[in-house]
């Protein structure tokens, strides 16, 4: 091979396939090879569709021969989080109530993907259902974090992070609820992005909070996150949730001068213990920032304590009502039962984890009559404060800056037997999703143990393109994120 | 006095749209291959989503503008969370707290010309669900070793009308339902079809006390007719004073009719009632109901019943009886409209529309309209029978011909040779030879029994095989008849 496949930019790649540099196949085998050699110590994928990928590599490569190949994404290798339809291709959501099913459709962002030329490598890991923060409640085992295995990688979209920074693939799609893309994307030190609600499609993404999940990119590079929101970043008339009015925009994207630019720093950020890490590399982030001419000003989130509490009403209750629909009867593992009744707790009792039970129960709980005005309404309410203490903000700033975990990537086992303080974790990402408006986490150094430092953006409602190009002059203040260190063999 | 029933119904009207509520799949279920007209969506396949169909919304805003009710402009739909096998996602999207429609108010005319108001509670849409379907002889799930699923009507667009408590008899409320059956047929918006499951109706029925106090109410299930509905009621308001008369109390619960029974039997009380978990549906918006949809869907409101029954009164001399009965079919009437308009008058067009034809396509099942026969070419046929060209008896044969063959009524007389014989010399040679032979009749005619001379009629009849003008051949027979009196 005359060039580093592995450590190109999906734009680059895409370009070289398209001057016919390269060929997709080579393309393929390349990142097949590294995903054989490393996949086993990582497990970021559920699955690998070889057979798949060569046959469409060689197709796009007859294609590109005829010069009738077109497409943003060309011959790029793209891995998508498992809750993500695809067709004919197991998608399990980590979970054993979908095990060996293979749904008859593609979600929109896959058939957006296909069509800009893409190459669908595989489904990455995830916490079951996209309930958790660290891929320990996959029901097929957990992701490592590639640069120390002893560690986790982040969740839900764990296996999306892990497989971007071990190179398995220069562009992941992820989801996130609550954090599950930026949280992931620090621990894994890699850029994410979760859009502004109803910028990317939801159809064919299985649901988990309908009213939170987002769509969204890993990448290495802040031009392929921007690549990848051109590909996917647009209207889709099979979810009424989709925006038609005031989409941002994705193409022409240039990097963002950051002179002028008012980034807000969040007072109550102060009222909660970050690792020494995190405080650093924010303070560090902050002068690098002001060097270049940004400014700062304070600005406050008086509800930001109520979000966590708020979500996990909003979001277990919508789940609850999401899971009921896998009973057995239509698709899935099933049961022999001497009644319907037996049957649907025959198969859920068996089908799902004790992380998903537990929302389910916290869900029903909220919605049952008597308790829905104090639980689930009270709940909407606070939402509606969150989202208003967002609007005040960005009347004084652009963008906010502020840490994107409040730790550092933390080891197997560390909070499993504590729910909260698994919750905790995602604590400065869920007040983005209550709100609707967009978040990126981009990575700001490492630790002293060679940990990634994440530090999170937030937008305002539809900026996600601003995000963007700030993302993309950060790149050439902080770097490109280094890949993980696996074999020792990659700088 | 005595006992009062007092009686609510919830009417789950199908809208004949030609796709589903939220997804483009076909909604022609009946006869359909199982789990042919299903996608992921109607399917509840994990990362579907529900997209509205605007026309559904536009049929529901019919039905709601036509009984009177208010609109909430800014509505939205709710999931209603159950587990069962027929219901795909496990909930069902329907309308909750702003339904589409609301304080409706529905006149309903008895027969005998009084008003009797109907308030109309709420109309709002909801999805249809699958359907299970048991392998047992009875078709019932009691016996089976398994149970299929078709999920072909799943996602089929419904609108919910529930009723005010306004009606205090049985026959009452059949008549609601036959009226608002009308009302959904006339508005294009359903086949209003009960034996098909286009409307199906629930009943709620309690018992007021000669004091006032009125008793609990039980929900009646399976009515699959008109007629169930009718009986089913009056044995349950028979059944609750049975129970008030033996000093107990009647117990707020769902019973289901056995129709070839004749009873109602307990299905669950409602003591046990289940939790449905209503939430909005994070999956859709916020419908927006604007001024413009409304004055639209009302300016492309069509002629509604009573508005039509009103007309044919005044325009055709037909009494209300008359006129219900054209009016109870919009096609119908315009049928009749239009062999009017060829000529024909308005009462030999009533009997032609409402006897003859409806006759033959009772016997086939069908309805007068769909029998192939234009209204021209029955008026055609009606002329010729006013204008004494052909009996009526032989016009009521040719009429089934031209439903059998398709040919025209011109074509199916000159063939047959069915032309009267109008001419009089030729008539009086009949009569003569039947007067001949009919002696008895003759005497009789002339000892004063006047029935004799249609006996003697009926043989001249006869003896022209139908063709002879019965008016003339009368006529003839009469004088002939007078001379030998004399």
């Amino acid at each position: 091979m005359v060039v580093d496949l592995l450590g190109m930019s999906a734009a680059s790649i895409a370009s070289a396939v398209r001057r016919k540099e390269v060929s997709p196949v080579e393309v393929a085998e390349a990142f097949l090879g590294r995903i054989r050699a490393f996949d086993g110590r990582v497990r970021a994928l559920l699955f690998v569709d070889e057979e798949g990928v060569l046959r469409r590599a060689r197709e796009l490569e007859a294609r590109v021969a005829r010069g009738e190949a077109e497409g943003l994404l060309l011959g790029v290798p793209v891995v998508v989080k498992d809750n993500i339809c695809t067709k004919g291709i197991p998608t399990t959501c980590g979970s054993r109530i979908l095990e060996g099913w293979r749904p008859p459709y593609d979600a929109t962002v896959v058939e957006m993907l296909l069509a800009e030329g893409a190459l669908i490598v595989g489904k990455a890991n995830m916490d079951e259902f996209a309930m958790g923060s660290s891929t320990e409640y996959s029901a097929f085992g957990p992701t490592r974090n590639p640069h120390d295995l002893a560690r986790v990688p982040g969740g839900s979209s764990g296996g999306s992070a892990a497989a971007v920074a071990s190179l398995f693939c220069p562009i992941s799609l992820g989801s996130d609820t609550g954090g599950s893309i930026r949280q992931p994307a620090a621990f894994c030190g890699v850029y994410g992005l979760k859009p502004t609600y109803g910028v990317v499609s939801r159809y064919g993404l299985v649901a988990f909070a309908s009213s939170l999940d987002q769509i969204g990119p890993f990448a290495r590079f802040a031009e392929d996150l921007c690549l990848a929101m051109r590909a996917i970043g647009r209207e889709d008339p099979r979810d009424s949730t989709s925006i038609r009015r005031g989409r941002p925009r994705f193409d022409g994207l240039s990097p963002r001068p950051l002179k002028g630019l008012r980034v807000g720093l969040v007072r109550e950020i102060s009222d909660f213990r970050l690792d020494e890490a995190v405080e650093s590399a924010l303070e560090g982030a902050i002068r690098r920032l002001e060097g270049e001419g940004a400014s700062f000003v304070e600005v406050s989130l008086p509800h930001l304590e109520h979000a966590l509490p708020c979500y996990y009403i909003v979001a277990p209750a919508e789940a609850s009502s999401n899971l009921a629909r896998y009973d057995g009867v239509r698709y899935g593992p099933s049961a022999d039962a001497p009644s319907v009744e037996d049957l649907f707790r025959t198969v859920r009792g068996r089908g799902f984890g004790a992380e998903v039970k537990r929302r389910i129960m916290i869900g029903t709980f909220v919605l049952s009559s008597g308790y829905y005005d104090a639980y689930y309404l009270t709940a909407q309410k606070a939402r509606t404060l969150v989202a208003s203490d967002f609007d005040r903000a960005f009347s004084a700033c652009d963008l906010i800056l502020m840490p994107t975990s409040p730790t550092l990537p933390f080891r197997f086992g560390e909070r499993t037997s504590d729910p909260i303080s698994m919750y905790l974790s995602d604590v400065f990402t869920i007040p983005v999703n209550l709100a609707g408006i967009c978040g990126l986490s981009f990575n700001a150094g490492y630790s002293g143990e060679g940990l990634p430092v994440g530090l999170q953006l937030i937008g305002g409602w539809g900026r996600d393109d601003l995000l963007l190009e700030v993302a993309l002059s950060l790149e050439e203040l902080f770097g490109v994120p280094r890949p993980a260190p696996l074999g020792g063999e990659l700088s | 006095m005595s006992y009062m029933p007092v009686i609510g119904l919830e009417i789950h009207v199908q809208l004949s749209t030609r796709s589903k509520l939220f997804c483009p799949c076909s909604t022609d279920y009946i006869g359909a291959k199982p789990n042919t007209n299903v996608c992921p969506v109607c399917l509840g396949l994990p990362g579907s989503l529900p997209v509205l169909n605007g026309l559904a919304l536009r049929y529901a805003l019919r039905i709601a503008l036509a009984l009177r009710c208010q609109v909430h402009r800014r509505t939205r739909f709710h999931r209603k969370n159950y587990f069962y096998p027929d219901l795909p996602k496990a909930y069902q999207i329907s309308q909750y707290d702003v339904p589409l429609g609301y304080d409706g108010m529905f006149e309903l005319r008895l027969e005998d010309g009084m008003i009797r108001p109907i308030r109309i509670r709420r109309v709002h849409m909801e999805e249809d669900a699958g359907k299970l379907v048991h392998p047992t002889a009875s078709g019932r799930i009691e016996g089976a070793s398994h149970s299929l699923v078709d999920y072909n009507r799943s996602g089929v667009p419904l609108v919910e009308i529930v009723t005010e408590p306004d009606m205090n008899s049985p026959e009452e409320a059949r008549e609601f339902v036959s009226a608002l059956r009308q009302l959904v047929r006339f508005l294009g918006v359903s086949d209003g079809d009960m034996e098909r499951g286009s409307l199906r109706v629930d009943a709620n029925i309690s018992t007021m006390l000669p004091d006032g106090r009125t008793s609990a109410k039980t929900e009646i299930k399976n009515l699959n007719s008109l007629r169930s509905l009718e009986r089913a009621l009056q044995h349950e308001f028979e059944r609750q004073v049975r129970v008030i008369e033996g000093g107990g109390s009647v117990r707020r619960e769902t019973r289901h009719w056995d129709d070839r029974a004749g009873r109602t039997m307990s299905m669950r009380s409602k003591e046990e009632v289940e939790d449905y978990r209503y939430f909005p549906e994070p999956d859709l918006l916020p419908l927006l109901i604007s001024d413009d949809m409304i004055s639209s869907t009302s300016a492309e409101m069509p002629e509604l019943p009573w508005v039509l029954e009103g007309r044919l009164m005044s325009s055709y001399g037909l009494t209300l009886k008359e006129a219900r009965t054209l009016g109870e079919r919009r096609e119908t009437a315009t049928f009749f409209e239009r062999v009017v308009a060829e000529g024909v008058s308005a009462e030999r067009a009533y009997s032609w529309v409402t006897v003859e034809l409806k006759g033959i396509a009772n016997a086939r099942g069908l309805e007068p309209w769909e029998l192939g026969i234009t209204p021209e070419g029955l008026a055609s046929l009606a002329k010729m029978v006013d204008r004494g060209r052909i009996s009526l008896l032989s016009a009521k044969d040719v009429l089934a011909r031209m439903v059998e063959t398709g040919r025209s009524a011109e074509e199916i007389v000159s063939e047959l040779g069915l032309e009267q014989i109008g001419d009089e010399e030729a008539l009086r040679g009949v009569a003569l030879e039947v007067i001949a032979e009919n002696q008895e009749a003759v005497s009789q005619f002339l000892a004063g029994k006047a029935g004799s001379l249609n006996f003697l009629v009926g043989q001249v009849m006869k003896r022209t095989r139908g063709k002879a003008n019965p008016q003339l051949a009368r006529a003839i027979l009469e004088g002939l008849l007078e001379e030998r009196r004399r």
